[in-house]
């Protein structure tokens, strides 16, 4: 019981910690040019959380974070997106992905600024990663 | 069904040895060695067993100053698988030997052997005790030492210790072996091998009862009446009984519990200490000292053993107990 | 004493088990020992080219080593004594029924010692999880075909 009253104050002032702090919601890096309506596209699904796209040339990644509930048919979900952006821009070459990894290298990626020639590598690397297997 | 000793053996000496953690005991001031290093050096904790074994022995032999060669009969026991420990004792200190079992109440079924083997004059020292280890114990009856499950508050801490009194002929200035009583083996219906105390109680309460009536004593004749390892829930369970069969609560005093009162109130142990190494370790340093020193002048001493084994248990038997007594006066 | 009246009185004597604070602690720990995964995870995710879907395996082994160091000590017991369930049940308890009985029965050698005891107690552990996770399987299978759910 002692252990308990150590860990309830940590506990109360972690759960604040997170409850403020509302970033933005949806990021898109890249051309600019149909950057309301991806943020629209997304905005429809109430499942997604927070969401990083990046746009180069004739690809788009989109990396998207599940609501904790929703996690459970995460799989199910990331196809649902897919299908969707597949359906939207045909002509594009759309890469959906719910995983942390991608949505943090997506960050990482818009943080740094990162250059066109080097950004291709890079989201070749993501999408193979993502495709790993246990 | 009581023995009745004529010829009064002596308990000589008492050697007892412990490990580390029985420094923690009540009763640590008492033995006679208490050692750091719970494998006593040795490679394994059965080897470490058996050397505890032996150190117990060479400090009662030390004390009466007698020597290997004049002790006539080895009679002892142990925990572990065949009791191999204390069977390997006796190789090294090669003195014609009986392993005997009784599970903890070996320390007084091997003190009441030796007993009888003096009063028919077969011989003239004996040494009779018993021990215990804590890892080669556990993993024998229960799981591996480092293993993490929770332990219930019944449960109790098997001793590191080993107890081997020097029985011989009556001497007046040693305390003496009045009687005793073999007792039977007790079933109660008791099935969890983590409330042992619950199990071994009523085994406790018949042979005291059948002890005292067959001697004609009531509970104020002894100063002391001495359980082994009933553990501070076995000892509330056997003085229940007691109060059941219309005793008075107020002359339950002399009625203690050695495995009780071991490690002090220290909630690690849970309901306190078992093994036949209790027992041992504290009637045959504590009591005997105390004895010598006038404070007790008739004592029971109760030793109280739970017969299973990890098989029967997972093969759902209940706990047979046994409890043996002897009877020890001081004049 | 008849056996009914000794199983009335031990009933009256023995403690009830304090299950409230039994839950209370093994939620505790149990909690603390997945958040310590997570972190674990999380770091190869960020340091390492590990997804979510990876990440699993070098975790796991992680918390392994973690509970393997804690048994080595002879702490694992001491947190298992305080939490129960909450430290048995996550992989750590996995962990330590494995190293506590290699631990133990090094005495015996390598062989039939080590070898032969490894799985004593965690080895009911796979076998269940390898039968129940097969009987799962096949139930969602039954499932799919007869058109009730999906994948």
């Amino acid at each position: 019981m002692k252990l308990l009253g150590m860990m309830l104050p940590l506990l109360v002032s972690l759960s604040l910690l997170s409850g403020c702090g509302e970033k933005e919601k949806v990021i898109v890096y890249g051309s600019p040019e149909n950057e309301k309506e991806v943020e629209a596209v997304l905005k429809e699904e109430d499942y997604v959380d927070k969401t990083t796209v990046i746009q180069y040339d004739n690809s788009m990644l989109v990396a998207v974070q599940i609501k904790p509930w929703d996690k459970w048919k995460k799989a199910k979900l990331e196809k649902k997106l897919q299908k969707k952006f597949d359906e939207k821009y045909p002509s594009k070459d759309v890469f959906v992905s719910a995983d942390y990894k991608i949505f943090y290298e997506a960050n990482k990626i818009k943080r740094e600024q990162v250059e066109d020639n080097k950004l291709k590598d890079k989201i070749k690397k993501l999408k193979k990663l993502a495709k790993e297997e246990t | 069904m009581v023995i009745v000793f004529q010829s009064k053996p002596s308990l000589i000496a008492g050697g007892v040895v412990a490990g580390p953690l029985e420094k923690r005991s009540i009763f640590s001031q008492y033995f006679d060695a208490n050692y750091d290093d719970e494998r006593w050096q040795m490679k394994t904790n059965e080897q470490g067993h058996r050397k505890m074994v032996e150190e117990a022995c060479e400090f009662a032999m030390k004390k009466a100053g007698v020597k290997k060669t004049d002790i006539d009969y080895f009679m002892g026991g142990d925990l572990v698988n065949q009791m191999t420990p204390t069977n390997f004792a006796a190789r090294d200190l090669d003195i014609p030997f009986i392993g005997l079992f009784s599970a903890c109440a070996t320390s007084i079924s091997s003190i009441i052997v030796a007993s009888l083997l003096t009063e028919v004059g077969a011989s003239n020292f004996a040494l009779a005790g018993a021990s215990s280890q804590h890892n080669a114990v556990e993993r024998q009856f229960r799981y591996p030492i480092n293993y993490g499950s929770q332990k219930p508050q019944t449960a109790q801490w098997t001793v590191t210790a080993a107890g081997y009194a020097l029985i011989g002929k009556h001497h007046e200035e040693y305390p003496s072996i009045e009687a005793a009583t073999v007792g039977k083996s007790v079933d109660y219906g008791m099935d969890d091998p983590f409330h042992m105390g619950a199990a071994m109680a009523p085994a406790a309460f018949q042979t005291i009862q059948s002890h005292l009536a067959q001697r004609n004593q009531k509970i104020y004749h002894y100063d002391l009446i001495l359980t082994g390892d009933l553990g501070q829930l076995g000892l509330k369970l056997l003085k229940g009984m007691f109060v059941e069969s219309g005793i008075k609560s107020e002359e339950l005093t002399p009625l203690r519990d050695a495995g009780a009162e071991f490690y002090g109130q220290d909630e690690t142990f849970q309901s306190g200490a078992s093994g036949a190494g209790c027992s041992a370790a504290v009637f045959l340093s504590y009591v005997i000292q105390q004895m010598r020193a006038g404070t007790f002048k008739r004592v029971l001493l109760v030793a109280t053993g739970a017969l299973l084994s990890p098989l029967t248990f997972q093969q759902g038997e209940t706990i047979p107990c046994t409890a043996h007594a002897i009877e020890i006066t001081m004049k | 004493m008849e056996k009914e009246q000794y199983q009335q009185l031990e009933q009256n004597v023995t403690p009830k088990p304090p299950y409230f604070k039994n839950v209370a602690k093994a939620f505790l720990v149990g909690g603390l020992i997945c958040t310590i995964g997570q972190a674990v995870s999380l770091f190869y995710i960020i340091f390492f080219d590990f997804t979510e879907a990876t990440a699993g395996n070098p975790t796991v082994a992680t918390m392994v080593f973690f509970a393997m160091i804690l048994t080595g000590f002879g702490l694992y017991k001491k947190i298992g004594q305080f939490a129960g369930a909450g430290s048995a049940v996550p992989v750590t308890g996995f962990g330590n029924a494995v190293i506590s009985a290699a631990i133990e029965h090094r005495s015996e050698g390598l062989v039939l010692g080590v070898g032969g005891n490894l799985f004593k107690l965690a080895g009911s552990v796979v076998l269940f999880g390898v039968v129940s996770a097969f009987f799962v399987a096949l139930i969602k299978f039954i499932l799919v075909t007869i058109g009730v759910v999906s994948w």
